[in-house]
């Protein structure tokens, strides 16, 4: 069996990112998978994914380093 | 923590999430089956279930579509819903979790938006029904179902007051009235509507909400001294067991040009 990389939350459906945007400003997020981060630079957050289950609450997202 | 619209939904719903997968009020209903019949023959459509709770539109939706996206507020429900969907063998139902305010999906990303005893619990209806209208396909259709007030004000103030007392997140049952002005504000275009009475029988419908004994009382005490048009509109009975008016509206979103 091919050496698996730890995964903090299952992942998220590919083509179910491709309709999720920003709650704030409406701009494209990112996808750290590493980290299960949805990042929205327009609006400088970073939003939590969860148990494969995006967290698009601005007031739960982290803010992005200046 | 300030208290805000969100966080008395949170913590009235948070703990009683599984109550609302089990509540007979919420997971039966020809309303349920008539959604279903709406998305019939649109085997590729994905679906908005906008405000999900208990997640009954989704696991009524998902066998006849290509995808559903069950969206809350919270966390608690979202969790259950994801297992319930699980348990059905319905693979393709996702969550995500947020505000309908501030609705994370693309213009136009969806083919059917649908909305389910939900409206009466946002901060802004305005801006809620906005973002439904925005997130659907042009031409598509949207459909809302919850309680509507009956419009007059000794019944509306009558139906907000047991409300509130019953649940501090409630925000409003709107009337028709309200409903079609804000429909048309949001660019939505009015389609059939159908009206039907709902049942509550009264110490369920507390219990789910784990009302405050002397709120409980209150209500009570209320329907003690109620006038009688009053009564009889909400068929309010001796174990404090009433009946409101509740409304499927379904929408369409104006085609541009």
């Amino acid at each position: 069996m091919a050496q698996q990389k730890i995964a903090p939350s299952p992942p998220v459906d590919p083509r179910l990112l491709e309709i999720l945007v920003c709650p704030v400003t409406k701009g494209p997020l990112e996808y750290d998978r590493q980290a299960s981060e949805l990042i929205s630079r327009s609006a400088g957050l970073a939003y939590p994914v969860r148990d494969g289950i995006p967290i698009m609450l601005p007031e739960e997202a982290r803010k992005l380093d200046e | 923590m300030p208290k805000t619209q969100e966080s008395l939904v949170a913590d009235q719903f948070g703990s009683q999430a599984a109550a609302y997968l089990q509540s007979t009020v919420h997971a039966q209903g020809e309303d349920l089956q008539k959604l279903a019949g709406i998305v019939q023959g649109h085997a590729g459509a994905r679906v908005l279930d906008l405000g999900c709770g208990g997640g009954h539109v989704s696991y009524a939706v998902a066998p006849h579509v290509g995808e559903v996206v069950a969206y809350d507020l919270l966390q608690e429900m979202l969790e259950i819903v994801g297992r319930a969907a699980a348990e059905r063998g319905l693979t393709n139902i996702s969550t995500r979790q947020g505000a309908a305010e501030q609705l994370p999906f693309a213009d136009a990303a969806f083919d059917f938006v649908f909305s389910r005893y939900s409206a009466h619990h946002w901060r802004d209806f305005g801006i809620g029904l906005r973002e439904a209208a925005r997130v659907l396909k042009p031409g598509r259709i949207v459909a809302f179902i919850d309680v509507v007030s009956p419009g007059q004000p000794v019944l509306d103030t009558y139906l907000q007051a047991v409300e509130i007392l019953r649940d501090p997140s409630h925000v409003r049952d709107y009337s028709r009235a309200e409903w079609d002005a804000a429909l048309a504000r949001s660019g939505l275009r009015l389609g059939p509507v159908r009206a039907h009475r709902v049942r509550l029988e009264f110490a369920s419908w507390v219990a789910r909400m784990r009302t405050p004994v002397l709120h409980v009382e209150a209500i009570r005490s209320l329907q003690a001294v109620i006038a009688d048009d009053v009564r009889r509109h909400f068929q309010i009975e001796s174990d404090g067991s009433f009946t409101v008016d509740v409304a499927l509206l379904e929408a369409a979103k104006a085609i541009p040009g």
